[in-house]
């Protein structure tokens, strides 16, 4: 893809330029926004069940070896496989070779953040085998031919008119009237014998239960089930940080996940996956694997982010955020974008190439405020800034600047002198309380105001009161 | 090094090597589950089914519901439901004892849903009134897809198995084997993955009706 060739600057210039993407982001996240409002006025209980929410995520994150343990040993009496893989090849490789030994020529997808991570989309297309994406948005962008845009609706991006065109142009039956609902009715008609023929189901998790070994999904479309009951081998792809102890502790991270996602109570489908068809059961799979992945977490772990390993991928933090407002998801170039994804991304790819990621926020904090599982995430993102300094990865300009600063700061005096020298020049360039046309300010006047210095500043003040005393 | 070992190796490394004490570690789950008033939303009314019902026709849900004294009343209400909306009197039954005892006279039925189905009757295990939910287990009476495919699904429950939270069905079950599939349905199939508006009937169901049976043992006569 050529977005992700071009610098983090190009891509978020090219973002703003495109007035379509605007309405699509704002139609999509405006609405999820007002609606987890809504579900939080109607929910007093809320602090107390995020702050649970954190407390069970830390729980089992700082018992991790044991509940991998118990979960693995549980899913395996369940008739299940487990598989572990700690990087993203060695998991895409897993599945595909299980693909193959099941023989697949078709294989559904439910839609799973991990699986874009490990680059499953890509890997089973480099094998041949023809990929079904069954949840709406996944199809809108398997039709599209790009990525997804946001971790709950992966084809924000695009408007009504869009999905339109493209569904003429590929479903077999299309939709004849220009509605939502028509557009739903022909995505349902185009996939139904799909789901039926597949050879091999795959799926992510929201949650691993330890005590059971069962896997969990919530879907609000119905596809997490009719993707993974007809075929005849089920695989699931999840990160080691999405286990909890018991089905009553998922109960308890659901409530804040939903609401925090969509501003629903609960999912439309909550639905508990354990083992193989069993005994007498009149569908199911005759094979059940997970493949368990590492890929960074145990790095994250090393590595000073352990708070990271909470996050339950609502998406709330990005429908929050200004920044992501404003380019929506793409620009961000990794799986995960958002406040969210500007902390996972450099794990993935390395900090070199995605210093540009924490430096896109304006720490206004609204992402930590909305987070479910309370994770600090403009420490985290501080925490990259400071480390890509350290390590030398701040180009020259920016280092140069800081430094020039840094002189300044040290020294009070000059720092005065220079800024009430800066001040007498803006007022020169102030025209009706702002400043226009004034040289080196123009990257920032050409979008928003500067405002003009007020008439007095307040170190002149601050020494008149000192001085009346 | 496996990556099984190499992952649990990083993960211990990741921690400090402190070692979990089995049995502290449950302790703690345990404790985390303590006091769950507090953490979840009140019911909409005090009676159950009430409360049931209530959550189950809110918007959000969007599902329909009645009440019948007793299961052999299920056909007519079944009839009274596809007759207001003119709907063939073809129905597939789930293959459940309790639905297949009862007299389907008039009715076109069969046990096998079709990818194409318009109208599957089922029974749910337990209703949950903290959501409006219901509770199906994979078995042989329970085809999972009967559950996905049709279009108007109708679907009875006891008013005696209709339960007040989400984690009162956890407890039910603790310790059992888990069956290979727990639906937890909450109204009918929706998206709203285009521009985010909701448009219900996405993959599964369009329509969710739900027939409680009975009285709730706590329930006034």
């Amino acid at each position: 893809m050529e977005q992700a060739t071009l610098s983090f600057k190009a891509r978020a210039e090219r973002a703003l330029a495109d007035p379509t993407l605007k309405i699509a982001i704002d139609r999509t996240t405006g609405t999820a926004e007002r609606k987890r409002a809504l579900a939080m006025s109607q929910f007093p209980q809320f602090e107390a069940a995020r702050d649970r929410a954190r407390r069970i995520k830390d729980h089992v994150i700082a018992n991790l070896e044991h509940y991998l343990l118990e979960f693995e040993r549980n899913a395996i009496a369940s008739g299940a496989k487990v598989y572990w893989a700690a990087t993203a090849e060695e998991a895409s490789q897993i599945v595909v070779r299980l693909c193959k030994e099941a023989g697949a020529k078709r294989v559904t997808r439910v839609k799973s953040m991990l699986g874009e991570e490990i680059g499953l989309p890509h890997a089973l297309d480099e094998a041949g085998i023809d990929r079904v994406e069954t949840d709406l948005a996944e199809h809108i962008v398997q039709l599209g031919g790009d990525r997804p845009s946001h971790i709950v609706w992966p084809s924000m991006h695009r408007t009504r008119e869009q999905v339109s065109e493209m569904f003429k142009r590929r479903h077999r039956a299309p939709h004849q009237e220009e509605t939502i609902e028509a557009m739903v009715d022909s995505a349902r008609r185009e996939l139904r014998d799909k789901f039926l023929s597949a050879d091999v189901a795959i799926s992510g998790a929201n949650f691993l239960i330890a005590d059971s070994g069962a896997t969990c999904t919530v879907t609000n479309e119905g596809n997490a089930e009719l993707t993974t009951t007809p075929p005849r081998v089920h695989i699931v792809t999840a990160g080691i940080e999405k286990l909890v102890p018991s089905m009553g502790h998922a109960i308890a991270m659901l409530r804040v996940l939903v609401r925090s996602a969509t501003g629903a109570d609960v999912t439309q489908y909550t639905t508990f996956h354990c083992g193989p068809k069993q005994a007498g059961d009149r569908d199911g799979p005759e094979e059940f694997h997970i493949v368990l992945v590492d890929n960074g977490r145990t790095r994250m772990l090393r590595e000073g982010m352990r708070e990271m390993l909470r996050c339950i991928r609502c998406g709330a933090c990005m429908n929050h955020c200004v920044v992501f407002r404003q380019l929506g998801g793409h620009v961000y170039g990794g799986t995960y974008p958002g406040p969210m994804g500007a902390v996972l991304t450099p794990v993935f790819d390395g900090l070199e190439k995605s210093r540009d990621l924490p430096h896109a926020c304006t720490m206004n904090g609204k992402c930590q405020e909305v987070c479910p599982v309370a994770i600090p995430l403009p420490t985290l993102l501080r925490g990259w800034r400071d480390r890509s300094w350290r390590e030398g990865l701040e180009p020259g300009v920016v280092r140069f600047g800081l430094g020039v600063h840094t002189f300044f700061a040290l020294r009070p005096r000059l720092y005065r002198l220079a800024t009430a020298m800066a001040i007498r020049v803006m007022r020169l360039f102030s025209r009706g309380g702002v400043v226009r046309g004034m040289p080196g300010l123009g990257a920032w006047t050409a979008h928003r105001e500067f405002p003009a210095p007020a008439r007095r500043s307040f170190m002149e003040m601050y020494k008149d009161q000192e001085g009346g005393r | 090094m496996s990556a099984r070992d190499s992952i649990l190796d990083a993960v211990r490394t990741g921690l400090g090597h402190v070692r979990t004490d089995p049995a502290a570690a449950r302790r703690e789950a345990a404790a985390l589950l303590q006091d769950l008033d507090a953490i979840r939303p009140a019911l909409l009314a005090e009676d159950l089914v009430e409360a049931f019902v209530a959550r189950l026709v809110t918007p959000k849900v969007a599902a329909t519901a009645e009440r019948i004294a007793d299961a052999a009343g299920l056909p007519a209400a079944v009839a009274r439901y596809l007759e207001a909306r003119g709907l063939p009197a073809v129905v597939a039954l789930q293959p459940a004892a309790v639905l297949q005892a009862l007299d389907w006279s008039g009715f076109e039925r069969h046990d096998r849903v079709a990818p194409d189905e318009t109208i599957a009757v089922g029974a749910a295990r337990w209703g949950i009134a903290e959501t409006g939910s219901l509770v199906f287990h994979s078995d042989a009476e329970t085809p999972i897809l009967a559950n996905f495919l049709p279009l108007h699904h109708l679907v009875m429950v006891r008013a005696d198995a209709i339960l007040a939270y989400l984690d009162d069905y956890a407890a039910a079950t603790a310790g059992q084997r888990p069956p290979r599939n727990v639906n937890i349905i909450t109204g009918a199939s929706g998206t709203t993955d285009i521009e985010g508006s909701l448009v219900l009937g996405a993959h599964g169901p369009r329509y969710l009706h739900v027939v409680i049976v009975g009285r709730h043992p706590g329930e006034a006569a």
